[in-house]
């Protein structure tokens, strides 16, 4: 089985999440690379977790990740959730209007 | 255009105050999300990839300066500066926090705008022909029937469960600028040859998705005044019989298909001899009523020349290329229609910025009669310019980077927000799309290749409209890398037809080079500039751009 992490949508502002456990207090940021990530029978821990989260309305449909460990920290496995962790692909309009304005 | 009568706003105000207190007790976790995402989709409110999603409705693509104002501030202040303008005349924000959403909803109702049926399993916000009302090829303006829908549809107590979402759109044109015949329901206005009397012709059946069907015509011509009792009829038939046991089979469509044209027609005649006669029948009075917020407005009586804009005209090449391919001639003399493109290199295809927004807004008002429509195609309309002003408008879209000179040409691109925003997507859209604009994005090579449209989805469910492009791109996920699949010869327009699946698919890294290679092979055959991308597919065959494409 595969490395995973827990993945949600926080309830308040629908940002992606990701579950930390930290001495079993269970905490939600937005920041992939300090998701708790487990694999196999330690990952009962992080399920149950994300399900009291959902319980206790933090978070939306929390689901586990396949991931991948590197130098630079944790990615997820598949393009879909790089996206969901980084954001999108491209530049957001504003950000380049105000670009292409100073330079004009 | 219409204006909230006290009982409309107190309706809107009331929905409003119900929806803050259901994102209340959300919050609060008294209404699990189970509940709660019954609520939200009736507002509007998805949640998405990355963020909620709130689709605001904009009926039958007509705003008002002020209401354009308000979508800017919206964007400035509960999102990231940005909208995103969508193929159903319809504005998204993407990244609004939820309890943000009632107070968005409290200024949208304040310029008499809503999230209602933008969302769910009921009747969506009528689309239109965003140059009703100012086109030359008009019989008649689509807009009043629109608002009477709107008025039947909104809070509709027997169709607010369907089996699926239900979309309607109306055109009063001969050129089908509404692409009315890959909807639920199309209305097109026509003429009673007999009788003189306008009426409708009527498509059901229509729609993209995974398994896309061009409508079928099940009247060929419906009085006006049974416009309502028709469409209840054709509701009433759907609601009773569309399958509720297969959501990728719920849509009327399938219902058509599965029953047959003739039947399912005898189906709905049987139903509308019950009800014809009935409330729904409309009367002279309703008529007069709902065109008074529709009247044209106090033209002024103009020349059809101007010598400033000729003689721009024929010394400023940017501008001439620019009225070449963005203005269109208006009904009234003196007057242009203007595309303000919002296809460019640097914005995903419909974005645009809340600075642009209210700069569109006072270039309304300014030259335009205070009014903009959206379009299907995702781009804005200034409908009545004064031709003396095009010269000074176009300085003032070009610093705004509004004015590139693409409608209804191949950088004219319909994208779906596609795997960067949307939670269904399996591959993304926006950066092809923009792949494919820098690669062509030479005015004379555009020209040349005169009118072609390419559309791109990033899923199966097709809201980029790939099925009806003349070049349409799939995007699909294919054993975790995005491949994009090539249709050929689809149309949305009057000729209305769905595109086939020309090969196999490209990489990402190959699409660009595939469609253009599908260009050349076109413009080293067509038999003259005059014939059409479409027209050329049509007479040589899928055979023959295949063999080249894949040879």
């Amino acid at each position: 089985m595969a490395l995973q992490v827990y993945t949600a949508s926080l309830l308040k502002e629908g940002l992606v999440a990701y579950l930390t456990l930290d001495n079993n207090l269970p905490s939600w940021t937005t920041d992939i690379h300090q998701a708790t990530a487990a694999i196999d029978d330690s990952l009962e821990a992080l399920k149950k977790a994300a399900e009291q989260s959902e319980q206790d309305n933090i978070v939306v449909a929390p689901y586990a990740i396949d991931v991948i460990k590197t130098d630079s920290g944790i990615i997820a496995a598949t393009k879909r959730e790089q996206i969901r962790a980084t954001g999108p692909t491209i530049e957001l309009p504003q950000e380049n209007i105000r670009v292409s304005r100073k330079a004009a | 255009m219409y204006q909230y009568s006290d009982q409309d706003q107190q309706l809107l105000l009331e929905r409003v105050a119900q929806f803050r207190g259901q994102v209340a007790r959300r919050l609060k976790g008294e209404l699990s999300e189970e509940e709660f995402k019954h609520q939200r989709l009736r507002n509007g409110l998805y949640l998405q990839l990355h963020a909620y999603m709130l689709r605001v409705a904009i009926p039958y693509g007509l705003l008002s300066s002020d209401q354009m104002r308000t979508l800017a501030h919206i964007a400035r202040k509960y999102d990231k500066g940005y909208g995103h303008f969508s193929t159903r005349q319809n504005i998204q924000y993407n990244w609004p926090k939820l309890e943000d959403v009632p107070d968005i909803l409290d200024d949208l109702a304040k310029v008499e705008m809503h999230a209602i049926q933008t969302s769910g399993n009921c009747i969506r916000n009528t689309t239109s022909d965003p140059l009703a009302s100012v086109a030359r090829d008009e019989l008649e303006d689509p807009r009043p029937y629109c608002e009477l829908i709107r008025q039947w549809s909104t809070f509709h107590p027997e169709f607010n469960f369907l089996p699926r979402k239900f979309k309607i759109a109306v055109s009063g044109a001969t050129q089908d600028r509404a692409a009315v015949a890959v909807h639920d329901i199309g209305l097109r206005l026509i003429k009673n040859e007999t009788s003189g009397e306008n009426g409708f012709e009527v498509y059901v059946g229509g729609g993209l998705g995974r398994t896309p069907m061009i409508g079928k015509v099940i009247r060929s011509f419906l009085p006006k005044e049974d416009m309502l009792t028709y469409l209840e009829a054709i509701l009433r038939v759907y609601n009773t019989l569309g399958r509720r046991d297969n959501i990728y089979k719920a849509r009327i469509k399938i219902l058509v298909h599965e029953t047959g044209e003739d039947k399912f027609r005898e189906l709905v005649e049987a139903e509308w001899e019950k009800i014809k006669a009935g409330g729904l029948y409309l009367k002279d009075e309703d008529f007069a009523w709902v065109k008074g917020f529709f009247k044209d407005p106090d033209y002024e009586l103009l020349p059809d020349n101007d010598t400033e804009f000729e003689n721009l005209l024929l010394s400023n090449t940017d501008f001439a290329r620019w009225v070449d391919k963005n203005i269109e001639l208006h009904k009234q003399s003196g007057y242009r229609i203007v595309y303000l493109s919002l296809k460019t290199a640097h914005q995903p295809p419909g974005d645009v910025t809340a600075d642009q927004m209210d700069a569109i807004a006072d270039l309304a008002d300014k030259y335009s009669l205070s009014q903009i429509r959206t379009t299907h195609r995702q781009n804005l309309v200034l409908s009545d310019v004064k031709l003396q002003d095009l010269p000074a408008l176009w300085e003032e879209l070009k610093a705004l980077d509004l004015a590139t000179p693409n409608y209804n040409h191949v950088t004219d691109i319909i994208s779906c927000p596609g795997l960067d925003y949307c939670a269904l997507a399996t591959a993304r859209s926006i950066p092809i799309s923009q792949a494919i604009t820098e690669r062509f994005d030479n005015y004379d090579f555009i020209n040349d290749l005169g009118d072609v449209s390419i559309n791109i989805s990033g899923c199966i469910n097709a809201c980029g409209h790939h099925h009806v492009a003349n070049i349409g791109i799939l995007g699909v996920n294919k054993k975790g890398t995005e491949v994009y699949q090539l249709t050929l010869g689809g149309s949305a327009r009057e000729d209305a037809a769905i595109g086939k699946i020309i090969g196999p698919a490209f990489e990402a890294d190959e699409i660009v080079d595939a469609v253009e290679k599908v260009l050349s092979v076109y413009l080293e055959n067509r038999e003259d500039p005059e014939e059409t991308f479409l027209m050329t597919y049509r007479r040589l065959g899928q055979a023959f751009f295949k063999e080249r494409l894949y040879g």
